[in-house]
Parts: C-alpha cells; structure tokens; sequence
C-alpha cells in the first residue's frame, strides 16, 4: 500500500477526537507544491522511512534520513525546503493541543494519561529543545506502524492500545531528545547548562522531575550527582542561585522586597523573607540598609 | 570542647572542615559553584553565589557535624585562591562577576609587559610571572577594554577580601594572596608603585595589606546566624597554594611538594626568594621573610578527565569516579614508557616551566600496536613528565631530597607510585580522610595563632605522612629515556604551537 490517509472526517477517527490527521505515504517522484511552509497549528510528528528529505523546520534548515523523527511545535512554521516533497516514504500524526497560557505548557486534554508534573517537564523539553529532530529512532516508527495496523484492523481494545502508543511515542521522544543534547559523560558542563536554565527562568516554580529530565536523568540519579557534585540537593542549589540573585537586586536598585522575591522564585515576600533570614541573619529589608550605610 | 573551622574558597568549591586543637580532623563539607564562560578566554564566577554558598555550607555543617557533639568554635581560618579580581563600586556592589585564576583573557597585556625592561623589574620585586593570570594584567585588561567599568571601580578586590569584607566590614587581602597579584613588593609587603602606576591605580583602589594572622571582627548578625561564641575570630588566612604547602610539612631545606588537583604545582618553603633568570618560577609570601617558590601547571586532573570524558566507558551515566578507575586500572597494565608512546599535556596552554599560552596536547611516536590503555598509560605519564619539569626548574636553585603529595590526583596509588619513579625520590602522602593539606595547612596557622605551637616551621613539624611510595631505579631510567624526548618536543614545537593556536582562533 503507498498511501494510507485519516482526517478528520475519517470514520476511523471518531473515536480520537485529539488525533487530526495520520498517514503513511510513499511517493516515487518529486510531488510539487505538496509541502508548502505554513504554520503549524498544532504537534506534529514526522517519522522518514525512506528517502533523503530537505525540510525546513522552525528556521531550521533539516536534511531528514531513514529512522528520523521530526517533532514539530504548535506555531512553529515547516515545509519543504523548496515547498515540495522529494521522493520517499513517511509517516505523520497531527495531534490537537493548547498551550497553556500562564507558562506555555501543553495541554493534552482528556485523553492524556500524564500527570501534571510529567507535562510540564515534557513540555519543557519539547520547548528547550532546539534541535527539532531525533535522529536514529527506529521506535518511533515502530509504535506509528502499529498504530496504523490498529487502525485498519479496529480489533477489540484498539482505541485504549492506540492512545497507549501515542503516549508511547511522546515518552520516547521526549527522552531521546534529552539524551540527544546530553553525552551523559560531562556532568559539570551539563550542569552548567542546567544552571544557565535556572537562571534564565528563575520565577518559574521548578520540580526537580523539570530539572532531572533536562540533564537526560531520572529524578533519583539527578539527585544523588548533584549532591555528589554540588554538596546540595537539587532544590537547595536552586535556593542558593535565587537568594544570590536577590542579593544582586537588593543592592542594585531600589525595586521592592516583594517585587524581588518573585522575580527570582520565592512564592510571596514572607517565604523569601523568612529563608534569607534563616542564611544571613538578615531579613532582606534589613540586609539592604546595612548595605546602603556601609 | 574548641575547635577550629577551615574555609576554603577554592576554584569551584566551598570546602569547610573542622579540627580539633590537637589536629584531629572532625568533619568536612563542599558546595559547588559554577565558573561562567561567556567569551573565549573569560572565566567568572558569581560573589554573591559564592557568598552564599559559603555561608549555607558553613552553617549547616556547623548545625549538623560540629554543634551536636559538644564543640564550641574558636577560630575560623579562610583559604582561597589565587589572583582573581573584583571590581566593585563606590558602594561596594560589584560591577560584574569576579575573574578567577584561569581567566585569560589580559593574554596580549601580559605579552605587552613581558617585552618591555618594566616586565622584568616587576617580576623581581612581585614575585609574581608576568602572565594572563595575574591580578596586574586583569586590571590594566579593564582598563585597556572596559574603560567604563574601570572608572566606575573605586576597588579592585579578591574574591577572598568581597567573602571577608561581607562578614566583617572590612577591605582587607593578607599578604599570601596580595603576593600573588603582582601588585605587591615581596621585599618590602608593600603595594608596588610602579606596578599601580602600570595598572593606572592607585593604593585606595586596593584592600588594605594584613598578616595572615589578622583577625577583623564577625558581624553581630552573622554570629548569631552562624551559632559562634562572642570570643570567636576570624582569621583572613592565606592563599590554597601556601597553606597546600604548609599542610603538606614542608618547610625545612630540601623538602618539597606536588600538588595534583585540576591543575598542579611543585612548592618549596623557604627564607630565600628564587630570582630565576627565565622567570619561570613564582615566589609568594606565606608570610613575613617566609617564600613558597615553586611552578604551576594548568594541565594536571582537568587533561585526565578530559580523556577519561571523550574515551573513558560510562557504565552509569555522569560517573566518572567509576570510568577513571577503570582507565587507571588499565593503565596499571602497561610498562612504563607506555610502549614508547609520549603525551605533551598541554590541553590549556602551559605555565611552569615553558610558559606557552600557545602549546597544545600532542601524542608522540603512536604506533600500529598501541591500544587504549597505552593510551590512558601515556596521558598519566605526560601529566607527571609535566610536574617533574617544573621540579627539575626547581633543582637549578635547590636541592630537593624529600617529596611530599598531595591532592585528589596525586592520592591513586598508581599515580603516587609513577611520581616516585619518575622523580626517583621517596614520596610521602597521607591517603584517606583528613588528608586535605590545604585544611590541613589552614588549621596549623590557626593553632599558631593560638599559640598551641610557636611557630609556623614548629606547626609544620608535626605533620604525619604516614604512607611512603618508594622509587625503584630501572622504571626511573625507562622514565627519563621518554622524558628526554618529552622535554625537547615541548620546546621544539614552539613554531607549530604558535600555528596551531592560531588556525584554533580562527576557526572558532
């Protein structure tokens, strides 16, 4: 079969509401004006079976071969890199999404089996990540080959067993991608991109799962390296960094004690207040005029 | 019952410990802190992180190790390292982020006062070489690159003076430190004028000058935070390298040490300087009329993890403890000399005793039938080939009979084995805990102070090195075959090195 096409309007469909589109398709020629760059609405995913595929993704010029995956986020623009599709074979699956306003997290909607803390260290991943494809694979295009035989075959149980590999295909490629733009060799320069993401998103209200899986680690192995490595938990070299930045702020400007607290993380001016007392001795407001008298 | 707490502000850790007066080590904690590098060349790092690293390991060891079993603080001794800088403003907020030792970005500076007759004058009075590293080249790299931020300077600190200066109030650099700026006269423990004038400073820009001994009084609010009694003090300390040195018994004639952590040095203590005619050796003060001499490495544990990071096999992710003791343990399997095959180390450029910014790592003489571990066999080798030059620069001024180590690297016991049969002397090291001589080093000032031994050459009697590597002959001469060959390679590629350096810049 060369070609395999649900829509929306497919009967297949009706059950996954979230699923908008799957297909597998194989083409022998040039297909011109078949791929053009727009943007995507939603999260796409792109599995090469076969062929040598130029596409551009996000700004990303991309050259696609057998056993890559290409992970497209919602706004982001893709096509061809000359609007067209060179010959070859592919899989995709367009899935329906939201973005969350408050911290851009994605929102799976009901069909998602993910817990809260597991969304937001996907999505975390998803959207830090700056290389949009996986390359090597293979299981990825395993899990969109049974899928499609579960589509075709609609034997029992198939709606749950289609949204398991979904699922499946998420996880998976959310940990290629972390160990992709981690050797899981250098610790101390991992680490230091880790801390340059902390600081970048310092008010963001960090679990040590979003940490954990940045460095391509499981929370547990995460945490015993950076105690191993830093002397501290992950969630107390966290606190060092924001009260370091805070006493950065609470010397430079005039900006209030309540203002500084949230920027670098602290939930209200009472707990920034009540651990940075705990550190120096000060309470911030106290630490600030000692520091403009001296 | 009193003891004394050390605090190290090292190159990318906060290291207490705790010692009882007779010397005893209670109980030891680290934390970490990152080094930024944002431009090629630049290495920074945070005071403010650093500051309040210091203070969250401090107290929570005190509060976990040292309060629960009944001991009372009676001295709190600093150590840090050498030659960074940072500027800071007419309030005292810092005005960016501190350079650390291995920034290297006032390299053209130091290039510029190394070719003129000031280079060498100032060389002779600081005791500092003339290099990238030096406090003296940073501020006039400030000064030639940032105007602005060096006007806005009303001080140029150390990373130790910010630490000291937000427990106590006061602008202060002890006279370890201070000699390893190459702003301070060594002779005379006085900033230097024609180094200030160099630098386009003045002595208000600097901290004022102490003895190690020098004790500035803790802030009330931090001694109450931090549990310490009202009679508690605060000594500023010394510089790691010195108190490595001490820490490490050296201070007789004839006696020296090798210091392998990330980077490494050989050390002597003594009442002379080493005027060394090449300049390849640095004199500090330890403190009045007492120099520790000696030449630094760049290329010692940072060039082993380096290979044991790009070819080592991690088993478990991130452990690399564990992949380099497999590499070691298969290196144990090769005879010296590593089948003819010779490494020049020089990963990060070279300090003691070639000085080239511009050197680069070579493998020498690799054959057909050379397998990993020759490979990992070779790289100890060249890292120890590396030690031993800057200890044969030494031997031109002194004798040395006697051979102490210390440092993470130097505490293999394969690597302390290659290091006696390279140096063909008897080397003696403390293993296991308690045998961080920069702690070590950091408590004998202190018991000094006190007065629980008269003098610093008394306190540095009673350290106990309990285990001896002995050199056996025949490896030393299979040694020197290759290292004859390593010492001239790493002076006869000058040419390549400077091409090499610069087709890197280039490309970068």
């Amino acid at each position: 079969m060369n070609q395999y096409f649900l829509t929306k309007e497919s009967q297949e469909l009706v059950p996954f509401p979230h699923i908008l589109e799957f297909a597998f398709k194989k083409s022998n020629t040039v297909q011109f004006d078949s791929l053009k760059k727009n943007v995507s609405e939603f999260l796409r995913f792109y599995y090469v079976v076969d062929g040598r595929l130029s596409w551009v993704i996000d700004g990303n010029h991309c050259i696609l071969y057998p056993g890559d995956l290409a992970v497209i986020l919602p706004g982001q623009i893709f096509g061809g890199e000359r609007d067209l599709m060179e010959p070859g074979t592919v899989f995709w699956i367009e899935i329906q999404l939201g973005l969350e306003r408050q911290d851009g997290r994605l929102s799976l909607g009901k069909w998602c089996l993910f817990t809260e803390n597991e969304c937001r260290a996907i999505s975390r991943v998803l959207f830090s990540n700056n290389s949009p494809v996986v390359s090597k694979f293979r299981e990825a295009g395993n899990i969109l080959q049974t899928m499609q035989a579960e589509f075709q075959s609609q034997e029992i149980g198939f709606t749950t067993r289609i949204n398991q590999l979904l699922h499946d295909l998420i996880i998976l490629t959310t940990r290629h991608l972390t160990s992709q733009n981690s050797s899981r060799r250098d610790f101390p320069q991992s680490f230091i991109k880790l801390e340059q993401t902390l600081r970048d998103n310092l008010s963001h209200q960090w679990t040590v799962d979003e940490m954990a899986v940045l460095m391509a680690l499981g929370a547990t192995a995460f945490s015993e390296r950076v105690k191993n490595f830093t002397g501290f938990s992950p969630l107390n070299y966290l606190i060092n960094i924001r009260i370091s930045e805070a006493i950065k702020l609470l010397k430079q400007s005039d900006r209030s004690v309540t203002d500084i607290a949230l920027e670098v993380g602290f939930y209200s001016s009472q707990h920034f207040a009540t651990t940075f007392k705990k550190l120096t001795g000060y309470t911030p407001s106290e630490f600030r005029k000692n520091n403009n008298d001296n | 019952m009193n003891c004394i707490i050390t605090v190290e502000i090292g190159t990318g850790a906060i290291r207490v410990a705790a010692f009882d007066l007779q010397g005893n080590m209670l109980g030891t904690s680290k934390g970490a802190y990152p080094t930024f590098h944002i431009k090629p060349d630049f290495s920074e790092q945070d005071p403010e992180q650093i500051f309040i690293t210091m203070l969250y390991i401090l107290k929570n060891f005190l509060n976990e190790k040292i309060y629960p079993n009944g001991y009372k603080v009676h001295r709190v001794c600093f150590s840090s390292a050498m030659h960074s800088v940072l500027p800071i403003d007419r309030k005292g907020v810092p005005l960016g982020k501190a350079m650390v030792w291995s920034d290297n970005r006032a390299k053209n500076e130091a290039a510029q006062l190394r070719s003129i007759e000031l280079g060498h004058l100032l060389y002779q009075t600081t005791g500092t070489p003339i290099h990238a590293m030096s406090p003296l080249n940073k501020i006039t790299w400030l000064k030639n690159n940032e105007p602005d931020r060096f006007n806005d300077s009303s001080k140029f600190l150390s990373i130790k003076t910010y630490i000291i200066h937000q427990l106590t109030g006061e602008y202060v650099i002890d006279f370890s430190v201070a000699s390893a700026t190459g702003l301070m006269n060594i002779h005379t423990t006085k900033w230097e004028p024609a180094a200030l004038k160099y630098a386009g400073i003045t002595e208000s820009s600097l901290p004022d000058l102490v003895p190690i001994f020098y004790s500035p009084k803790l802030k009330k609010e931090y001694q109450v935070s931090l549990g310490l009694p009202d009679d508690v003090k605060i000594l500023v300390g010394s510089s790691d390298g010195c108190m490595a040195t001490l820490g490490a018994g050296v201070y007789d004639d004839g006696k020296a040490t090798v210091t392998l952590e990330e980077s490494g040095a050989v050390r002597v203590i003594g009442k002379q300087i080493l005027q060394d005619k090449n300049e390849r050796l640095f004199n500090y003060l330890l403190t009045e009329g007492i120099y520790v001499s000696g030449g630094p490495t760049n290329n010692a544990g940072s060039v082993f993890e380096w290979f044991a990071t790009q070819f080592g096999d991690f088993k478990k992710a991130f452990d690399l403890e564990d992949c380099m003791d497999t590499l070691i343990f298969d290196a144990g399997k090769v005879r010296p000399g590593a089948e003819g095959l010779i490494f020049l180390p020089y990963l990060q450029g070279e300090r003691a005793p070639i000085w080239n910014a511009n050197a680069r790592g070579v493998y020498f003489g690799l054959n057909i039938k050379h397998e990993q571990k020759h490979m990992v066999r070779a790289t100890i080798e060249g890292i120890l080939y590396a030690i031993y030059s800057i200890g044969k620069t030494l031997q031109e001024h002194l004798a040395i009979t006697d051979l102490t180590a210390n440092g993470t690297f130097a505490s293999f016991p394969l690597w302390t084995q290659m290091m006696a049969d390279v140096f063909n002397k008897p080397v003696r090291i403390k293993q296991g805990p308690g045998a961080d001589s920069v702690a070590v080093g950091s408590f004998l000032v202190s018991a000094t102070e006190i007065g629980l031994y008269k003098s610093l050459d008394e306190a540095a009697a009673t350290v106990e090195l309990p285990d001896t590597y002995m050199p056996d002959t025949d490896v030393h001469a299979a040694y020197m075959k290759h290292f004859r060959i390593f010492e001239k390679l790493a002076v006869k590629l000058k040419d390549e090195f400077d091409d090499i350096a610069d087709l890197q810049h280039e490309n970068r």
